[in-house]
């Protein structure tokens, strides 16, 4: 597909000898939200990690925007605007939200968009606003979880990685973070989005793929993967 | 209170005081005047220790008088018993000191308060229960008052301690001592008159502090900014002013402190802000010295034939020599750095510990020896004096290192707010996740790598220049060793803790020459005491602060009310 702005072609990754992607294809076009789905070890924070060049491919193609960054370091790439939600969140938790959103913006130097940039994860969580110089650390999940998005927003990604935004959240936290991010791709940002939670994920995206055992086994619209009865089979798999 | 809860400290105060004894401390540290005539600095180190195990009993006590009394009751009870027995044995005529060499006559009249055996030890019970009272009596005090009382004692003892220079230090500002002291101690009035006085300032400084306080918050941000410029210039004023008034002695002291605070704030940027635990940081400091002795130093292979037109370019002045030198071990730290920053915590401090090791013996090797000198080391550094400025003047060369130190200072002050500072911090807590944010954690690492590597070369060349010849012995492990007791005193992370850590390692010892031989117990003892009772060290960087109490009632710290330091 031309129009992807991130495309993975036969992309196939490994842990020393354990195989964790093989020869994986996912395409996600431009003002999407993409979801990839799979059980527990399905290869899907490997995804990502391979995405940002955390974890090094050993075939396959990786583009974005046009080129290949499938050799290049992680910062560069995180510079060309990939930016990732890590699992479990990962905060600084020592540091103050303030801070935290700022360590976002360490790539960049123009004071005045930064601040600006700080302004609108604001206005998206104006929780943050009131604790801007709490120690992160002490904030209540949810919190930490609209911190983690804002600290990714700070580095101005066009494509925006999500790595289990639902792990750890209240049912009601989790339709709102969901919403949040449903925001976020409206003003412009694509989004990526790695998820267990197939049904959240797949109510808010456009398409979805299904991970299984590092292959994807399945690949579709939302709509139409929401209503495929292989899609439970890929989660009960594990446990036949 | 239980006469049990009093056992164990009384038993452990009375082993400290003869342990202390044993190994000759309080007999040697006796020949120090305290109050000239009536206190030397053994008894009072036995009654500190009366004190501190007293008071620390006390203070778990519902009870604290009885407490503190038994206490100090068990404790003197103990050692004098010990007295005794020692007494006895030497009386018997065995030869003791084939075993305990420091149990001398002298030692047993220290610990009899000069009088007969018996009357002796019933005075060292009388003397460590009084203590172990006024101890009882201090836990039971307020807050005010008690602290005034320790602070007064605490200042009385600085004073009697630091008579070798405040003497001359008065002296040089014509100000008459005879009233103060006495044969290397406070005189009796003396005494009197500064804990009285110590009392009485802290009591008013204290009583104040609400006010003080109000008015610090009503002053608008403005003022007190401008508050906080003056007192700074203050300070550098009296820094500057410094070497002249109190003599060649102790500037002296002072060039080698500020050479450690030099060593601490660059050692700091690898540990304090990266996180980065460097064990070879002498490797650095050796690289300086001996650079700056090749390009300086007439015995340097570089002047031959060729270096020659090397000497004509200018190159064997100091000044020229400086950016040089800095560059070369900035390349030397980078180089060194490349292959081993992929390591993370204990295996890069081993690694680093090894790099320090290295330098050490390529120095000491036949392979280099021509051009670095081997054993016999490098002289003359540098042959002449850039200028009029006199490099081995303890005044002068003081003013060279303070310069260096508060550049180094500003640009660490700096540094910790930057985005630089961020990123270290950032990679400090959680490595992965920086480099996920983009944040390019091999380069930071060098980056800060090379700064420390930078900020210790001058360390080097200013030792080299102060003492003027350079030998491999001067490069060990101990340097490393120190440089990071210095910053893990002061706190980690923390610019004044650098200087504090500097003047209370390295300063404090160099005063206090008589007590060479027990400067390493002391050394460690008070290591071990900082490590269990603050860890944070003694001014802290309030982050690390956080760190280290995690979970305690910090949680909701305002983090706008830190200064970077």
């Amino acid at each position: 597909m031309s129009d992807a702005i991130l495309s993975l072609r036969h992309v196939s990754a490994s842990y020393g000898p354990v195989r964790a992607l093989d020869d994986i294809s996912i395409d996600v076009n431009e003002g999407e939200i993409v979801c990839l789905l799979g059980s527990n070890a399905a290869g899907k924070s490997t995804t990502l990690r391979t995405i940002l060049g955390m974890t090094r491919a050993n075939a396959g193609e990786i583009v974005f925007d046009g080129e290949r960054i499938e050799g290049l370091t992680t910062p560069e790439i995180v510079s060309r605007g990939l930016t990732m939600v890590p699992e479990n969140r990962r905060l600084f938790g020592k540091m103050s939200v303030k801070e935290n959103l700022e360590i976002g913006a360490n790539l960049r130097d123009d004071k005045a968009e930064i601040q600006e940039d700080i302004e609108r994860v604001f206005s998206l969580f104006p929780r943050l606003k009131e604790r801007i110089r709490q120690r992160a650390g002490t904030l209540s999940g949810g919190e930490q979880q609209m911190l983690a998005i804002g600290r990714a927003l700070t580095a101005r990604p066009k494509v925006l990685l999500l790595d289990e935004p639902s792990m750890g959240l209240a049912p009601i936290l989790v339709e709102q973070v969901f919403e949040t991010i449903q925001e976020i791709n409206s003003q412009g940002t694509t989004i990526f989005v790695v998820e267990q939670n197939a049904h959240m994920a797949l109510s808010i995206a456009d398409r979805g793929y299904v991970l299984q055992t590092g292959s994807i086994v399945l690949e579709d619209t939302a709509a139409n993967l929401l209503e495929h009865p292989k899609l439970s089979d890929a989660y009960l798999g594990e446990m036949e | 209170m239980n006469l049990r809860s009093a056992l164990k400290p009384g038993f452990v105060g009375g082993i400290v005081v003869v342990y202390l004894s044993a190994i000759g401390m309080v007999e040697r540290f006796q020949d120090r005047n305290v109050i000239t005539g009536l206190v030397g600095l053994g008894v009072v180190l036995m009654l500190v220790a009366f004190a501190i195990t007293s008071y620390t009993a006390a203070r778990k006590s519902d009870s604290s008088l009885l407490t503190g009394v038994a206490v100090g009751f068990i404790s003197g009870a103990f050692v004098a018993i010990v007295t005794m027995g020692f007494e006895g044995l030497i009386n018997a005529g065995l030869d003791v000191r084939g075993m305990f060499v420091s149990i001398t006559p002298g030692l047993l009249e220290t610990l009899e308060f000069g009088l007969n055996p018996v009357v002796g030890a019933f005075m060292m019970v009388v003397a460590s229960t009084a203590v172990g009272a006024v101890s009882g009596v201090l836990v039971g005090l307020e807050y005010h008052l008690r602290s005034a009382v320790v602070f007064a004692i605490g200042i009385t003892l600085l004073m009697s301690l630091g008579e070798p220079i405040l003497r001359v230090t008065l002296g040089n500002l014509q100000i008459p001592t005879g009233w103060l002291y006495e044969l290397g101690g406070l005189t009796i009035a003396g005494t009197i008159i500064v804990l009285a006085l110590a009392f009485g300032l802290r009591w008013w400084w204290m009583s104040r502090a609400d006010t003080r306080r109000e008015a610090a918050a009503q002053m608008p941000e403005a003022t007190r900014r401008t508050w906080g410029r003056a007192s700074l210039m203050a300070a550098i004023v009296a820094l500057v002013a410094l070497p002249w008034i109190v003599g060649p002695f102790v500037s002296d002291v002072l060039g080698t402190v500020g050479l450690y605070v030099l060593l601490g704030l660059g050692l700091n940027i690898v540990v304090g802000y990266a996180g980065l635990l460097d064990l070879g940081y002498v490797a650095f400091f050796a690289v300086g010295a001996y650079a700056a002795a090749i390009f300086t130093s007439p015995a340097s292979f570089l002047v031959t034939e060729e270096g020659q037109q090397f000497a004509e370019a200018g190159f064997t002045n100091l000044w020229v020599a400086l950016p040089f030198v800095v560059i070369i071990a900035v390349v030397i730290g980078a180089a060194i750095g490349a292959p081993v920053l992929r390591l993370r915590g204990d295996y890069l401090a081993i690694v680093t510990l090894g790099f320090g090791e290295i330098i050490r013996t390529l120095v000491l090797s036949d392979w280099l020896s021509p051009y670095l000198g081997g054993a016999q080391g490098l002289t003359r550094v540098p042959a002449a004096p850039p200028s009029s400025f006199d490099l081995r003047n303890p005044q002068h060369i003081y003013y060279l290192i303070l310069a260096f130190s508060l550049i180094a200072a500003y640009i660490s002050y700096r540094l910790v707010d930057s985005r630089v500072g961020r990123a270290w911090a950032a990679m400090r807590e959680d490595e992965d996740v920086a480099e996920a944010m983009g944040i390019s954690v091999v380069r930071y690492k060098l980056l800060a790598f090379a700064m420390g590597a930078g900020v210790g070369s001058l360390g080097g060349v200013f030792f080299a220049a102060k003492i003027g010849s350079i030998f491999p012995n001067s490069f060990g492990l101990q340097v490393s060793i120190n440089v990071l007791a210095v910053i893990i005193l002061g706190g980690i992370g923390s610019i004044p803790g650098v200087i504090v850590g500097a003047a209370a390692l390295v300063g404090l010892p160099e005063l206090l020459r008589e007590f060479g031989e027990f400067r390493l117990l002391i050394y460690g003892a008070i290591l071990i005491a900082i490590m269990i009772f603050r860890p944070e060290g003694l001014l802290p960087n309030k982050r690390r602060q956080r760190e280290l109490h995690e979970g305690q009632d910090l949680a909701a710290v305002d983090l706008t009310k830190e200064g970077p330091s």
